[in-house]
């Protein structure tokens, strides 16, 4: 589920260090790079999260949770789990994501106060991510296969990248822009436009840093820019190709946190 | 009437003569003046800016209205127009294909205009569901994306809202008939024109639903953009009604074209003034116009009435003038100055409109007073010999003899030969009346303000028939920590990081602890990072300061508490058990809709969790919707402060108080847990806050301006006895047209309130001008009979002719779409209709019966006036 936050985290491939070479000129190409980029650094990898959540009127609201990731195989299914510490009454909240690319994601939720695990139904999942101005589909992953994509221009950094929706009813934009960084195919921004072709909402990375040879994106921020309100996110403790095996990624996972993979120092 | 003795010209004034010289000899000059005055006031007219908000009605810096702006901020909470669809025929109502495919449309559309809120628009094609989705599965989606394509589609969403009590009966009528969508707009001053593009769009709809768009935004926008019309109409016609009343009592047009120029002038220099000067036309204000044009002609009926009476064939129209003008001075100067009292006793009620309109008023009376006594003037004097001459004829043979005249004449037989049986009605009215004005009913609602058949009232009937209710009020809950307990913890945080070894981090974090309040989620962030690469001697204070800094911050989270929700709900409940409140929506609901469908979806699981932990998780994932700002509206971010928010069937101010009382009675059994506090905002709240405000202010204002004009009638009149005698008519029509109020039922509401005072300046008038006349009648005639006969001829026909004049002036008013003209029309009318008949009546009556008391002090044949 941690798709995009940890794409935009940059738990990047190492394929992805490929250097400027001559520029690729095929969209699907380049969107296929910059998925492995952001979304299958390393065979798995671990980051504490913090998001700052501010609304229009700059009241502030934290959450602090740390991303356990697997990938079996790049651009494949992924696993994730994401343990939630702060504030302290939702601490022990445990979501477990199993991604599909062929199928919809498999999802559980753990509440430790209401002592349960349920299973979410894929449903919609351009909701919200715990309450912040990321969408669940910004955590668990846009496929690449549900858009079309044409590169609108090659400029000395970046590619510029305008991608639609096939089924155009199930999303709330008509289209987005991907800005994707020519050197270490991260996307570096990214604006979702109305029916009107207004710019209503603007996720950006604003720091990357390199961890274990894998640039990594280490501060993102989303922008309602109709309401005002947003929701910066910092990653912290990045560890890549810790060996985390498959079987960590199981229900009893939520209830008792596998503490030697969470722990920032091992 | 003789030729008044040259002596009795002596102090009134050097002012006065300077006056009538001016407008006299250099006509040309005053012309100009006017003109220029008119015209520079004027231009201003053009800057208008119109003020329906009833919010305003309160002065800005007012606790509750700084109190509901909070409130409305810090649960971004908007104002909004209510749409509603409502189908009787089809069995299922509203859940069917084409009624629901109309809804969705009709909600892209709203969504797309500018200055609506998109994000907290509430319709059933935006609301999020939660739904079970198998065994141990539940699902979040939206309730309608797309509108079903058969009947069990559309029954299926009826079933999803059945299970969503935040929904039902606010989005959806519990009969199933009636959908609605809310509309909140970025400013209510677009509610007008919002409504419009929303009419437009249903229109054109193929839907096979009634729609109907109401709510308080939208009736005060509206409210505003018809009075914006009435002026327009209402105004000019009265100005065309005053034309043709005149002319007949005139016969001579010409004539009249003064009376005319000079409301013109009055009324636009005095809107000219009020807009220049940088106040907004507010309903109160906008009647302004309609007010100033009677009364502006008010004297110069006196005047022309007067010239035409005295003036011969031949004689020099200048000195008869002058003649009518020192006759006429004192009373228009007095009645005038008392009408401007009587509205300017408005200033005292603390409503910053109502103010407004009492200063404007007084003003134009005031000028038009200066504008009749030099334009008029000017006017006659420049009038040609021959039109002036007919103008006595038709004067002499027109009025001394008609039917009104000798009705007159009567009326004076039977005062002045039956004096008891008058008073004795005259007490008997006293005493109905003063039984009326204790069953006078106070209540207002600005939807109101428009007749029944009105499309707003229509709608607001309808929809509120259907749905919990259109009108909104909150009740604000807010916690607040002790402060010592907020004071420990700053101490033994400072003290912890005063013994830190690495004191560039005690720094950092001091800045957290110092803002105010603290700023606890960053100083906990900054203590968790912190506590990575400590140093291994700061280690355990670092723990413990972040362990009690953690504790502080669910203290402060006090609404995730479940004996905090209890509490709310427990208040909810006893809301709707009075009866008085349609339904009400609060953080208990959403809780209780979540926790059941985490657990399975059994009814028995619908209730608050028992835990903080539990609560505070399960809002998480009602924060994981497509709406988690819709949390906001009940709570804020901090959980600090929790609002219900109530819907009511009715905005009338009774209705509303009858709420407040049952709340208040409810806490006084059951007083809230300690440090929390209640307190209610919301529009239909602040409308009973100023009508109390109205209520007390205009009690203070009527007394105060009678105090003002009573002393001022024994001013005028050198004698208490007079002054009080002078009082009799307006007493007796205020308490009798009040009384009447009470008795026929109709509500004490803003126009009615804003009338009592200035019935007052009004109805005085005619016995100012009454008793006046009837001393100097006395003292030329030398003896009580005489003027007893006297008063009955030109100063009775006078008095009539101006209660003809004002109250037919405001007939215009009773065709206006707008139930505060209509009242107001209805309400001048009769009181000018009822003191001029009090006037023409018991004056006489009381002063025949005191005959010897009053004129012993004038020597009935000693020839000293008053006018001197």
């Amino acid at each position: 589920m941690i798709g995009r936050l940890t794409a935009i985290a940059g738990l990047v491939l190492g394929a992805a260090s490929a250097t400027a070479a001559a520029p690729l000129e095929d969209a699907d190409a380049i969107v296929e790079r910059a998925n492995l980029a952001a979304y299958y650094a390393g065979d798995d990898g671990r980051t504490e999260a913090r998001m700052l959540i501010t609304d229009g009127q700059g009241r502030e609201q934290m959450r602090q949770f740390t991303i356990l990731r697997r990938n079996p195989e790049p651009g494949g299914d992924q696993q994730f789990l994401v343990f939630f510490s702060r504030p302290s009454d939702v601490r022990g909240t445990v979501y477990l994501v199993e991604k599909h690319v062929d199928r919809d994601d498999d999802r559980w939720l753990y509440l430790p106060g209401l002592d349960l695990v349920k299973r979410i139904s894929a449903g919609d999942k351009r909701t919200s991510f715990v309450g912040s101005h990321y969408y669940y589909e910004d955590v668990s992953g846009r496929l690449p296969t549900e858009d079309t994509h044409t590169l609108v221009e090659t400029t000395g950094e970046h590619y510029l990248l305008e991608h639609r929706p096939i089924d155009a009813d199930s999303v709330e934009f008509a289209s987005y822009r991907t800005w994707i960084d020519r050197e270490t195919f991260l996307p570096m921004k990214i604006e979702y436009s109305n029916d009107d072709g207004e710019v209503y909402r603007r996720v950006e990375s604003l720091d990357v840093a390199e961890f274990q040879g894998y640039p990594t994106v280490t501060r993102t921020l989303v922008s309602d820019l109709a309401g005002g309100g947003t929701t910066e996110m910092r990653f912290r403790f990045i560890e890549y190709d810790i060996g985390v095996p498959a079987d960590v990624f199981a229900e009893r996972s939520m209830r008792t946190p596998p503490r030697e993979w969470l722990e920032r120092d091992r | 009437m003789g030729t008044p003795d040259v002596g009795h010209r002596r102090r009134d004034g050097d002012m006065k003569h300077q006056l009538t010289r001016l407008s006299t000899e250099r006509p040309r000059t005053v012309y100009l003046m006017v003109l220029v005055l008119t015209l520079a006031l004027g231009a201003l007219i053009p800057r208008i800016h119109v003020d329906t908000d009833p919010e305003n009605m309160l002065p800005a810096d007012q606790p509750d209205r700084v109190f509901h702006n909070l409130v409305e901020q810090r649960f971004t909470l908007h104002d909004a127009i209510v749409v509603g669809a409502v189908n009787e025929d089809h069995p299922d109502g509203v859940f069917n294909p084409e009624s629901l495919s109309a809804l969705v449309e009709l909600t892209d559309a709203i969504l797309a205009m500018d200055g609506v809120i998109d994000r907290d628009l509430m319709s059933l094609s935006t609301a999020d569901n939660i739904t079970q989705a198998g065994p141990g599965t539940i699902r979040f989606e939206w309730m309608m994306q797309q509108a079903p394509g058969d009947a069990t589609g559309a029954l299926a969403i009826r079933d999803a809202v059945d299970r969503l009590p935040l929904l039902e009966n606010t989005l959806v009528s519990g009969d199933g008939k009636a959908a609605a969508i809310y509309v909140p707009i970025e400013s209510k001053d677009l509610s007008y024109d919002v409504s419009q593009q929303i009419q437009a769009v249903v229109d054109g709809l193929d839907s096979p639903d009634d729609y109907y768009i109401t709510g308080l935004p939208v009736a005060e926008d509206t409210f505003g953009f018809e009075m914006f019309v009435q002026m327009g109409i209402s105004a000019p016609l009265a100005g065309v009604m005053l034309f043709l009343l005149m002319w007949y009592f005139f016969r001579s047009a010409s004539l009249v074209v003064a009376p005319m120029m000079v409301a013109m002038a009055t009324v636009i220099a005095t809107m000219g003034l009020l807009i220049g000067l940088g106040f907004t036309v507010h309903i109160m204000s906008s009647m302004i116009p309609i007010f100033l044009m009677p009364i502006a002609v008010v004297d110069s009926v006196h005047i022309m009435s007067e010239f035409a009476d005295r003036y011969h064939e031949g004689s020099d129209p200048r000195e008869v003038v002058g003649t009518v003008i020192d006759e006429l001075f004192k009373p228009m100067l007095f009645t005038s100055i008392t009408s401007a009292v009587g509205f300017a006793s408005l200033i005292i009620t603390p409503i910053p409109p109502v103010q407004v309109f009492g200063a404007f008023v007084a003003f134009g009376i005031l000028l038009a007073f200066i504008v009749t006594i030099t334009l008029v003037p000017a006017y006659i004097v420049r009038m040609k010999p021959d039109r002036l001459a007919r103008l006595h004829v038709l004067a002499v043979s027109g009025e001394g003899d008609n039917a009104i005249a000798r009705l007159l004449r009567a009326c004076g037989r039977i005062a002045f030969g039956r004096p008891w049986p008058i008073v004795a009605l005259a007490a008997a009215v006293l005493v109905v009346s003063a039984v009326g004005i204790g069953r006078i009913e106070i209540n207002d609602n600005p939807v109101r303000w428009f007749k029944e058949s009105h499309r707003i009232r229509v709608a607001d009937e309808v929809l509120n028939e259907h749905f919990a209710g259109t009108y909104d009020a909150f009740l604000v809950l807010e916690h607040a920590l002790p402060d010592e307990r907020l004071d420990t913890f700053r101490r033994n945080a400072a003290a912890s990081l005063d013994a830190l070894d690495d004191q560039a981090l005690a720094g950092r974090l001091r800045g957290h602890l110092e803002a105010d309040p603290p700023a606890l989620d960053r100083l906990i962030a900054d203590l968790d990072d912190a506590l990575f690469e400590a140093r291994d001697a700061d280690l355990d204070r670092l723990e413990a300061l972040l362990g009690d800094a953690e504790s502080l911050q669910q203290a402060r989270r006090y609404f995730l508490r479940p004996d905090a929700l209890a509490y709310i709900e427990s208040l909810q409940e006893a809301l709707m058990a009075s009866g008085l409140v349609g339904k009400t929506n609060a953080l208990p609901d959403v809780t209780k809709v979540v926790n059941r469908e985490l657990r399975g979806g059994d009814a028995a699981d619908y209730r608050i969790p028992d835990s903080v932990p539990a609560v505070a998780q399960t809002l998480l994932q009602y924060q994981s919707s497509h709406r988690p700002q819709d949390l906001w509206h009940m709570v804020t971010p901090d959980y600090g402060a929790a609002a219900i928010w109530l819907q009511l069937t009715s905005g009338d101010n009774q209705d509303m108080t009858k709420v407040m009382a049952a709340v208040d009675a409810w806490l006084a059994d059951n007083s809230p847990p300690a440090g929390v506090s209640v307190d209610w905002a919301g529009k239909t709240y602040i409308n009973v806050v100023w009508q109390q405000a109205m209520v007390e202010g205009m009690l203070l204002s009527l007394l105060s301006a009678f105090a003002i004009v009573f002393v001022m009638m024994v001013v005028l009149f050198r004698s208490v006895l007079f002054g009080l005698i002078a009082m009799l008519p307006l007493s007796l029509t205020i308490s009798f047209v009040y009384g009447l109020i009470g008795w026929i039922g109709k509500a004490y509401d803003m126009p009615i309130a804003v009338l009592s005072a200035l019935t007052l300046g009004l109805s005085v008038d005619f016995a100012i001008h009454f008793v006046q006349r009837f001393r100097t009648l006395a003292a030329e005639a030398g003896a009580f009979a005489g003027a007893a006969a006297g008063i009955f001829e030109e100063p009775a026909r006078a008095i009539y002719r101006n209660a003809v004049v004002i109250a037919l002036g405001f007939t215009p008013l009773f065709f206006a779409p707008l139930v505060p003209y209509i009242t107001v029309g209805a309400f001048m009318a009769s009181i000018m209709a009822i003191s001029a008949a009090v006037t023409l009546f018991l004056l006489p009556a009381v002063m025949s019966l005191l005959q010897r008391l009053l004129f012993r002090e004038t020597g009935a044949a000693s020839g000293a006036p008053v006018t001197d």
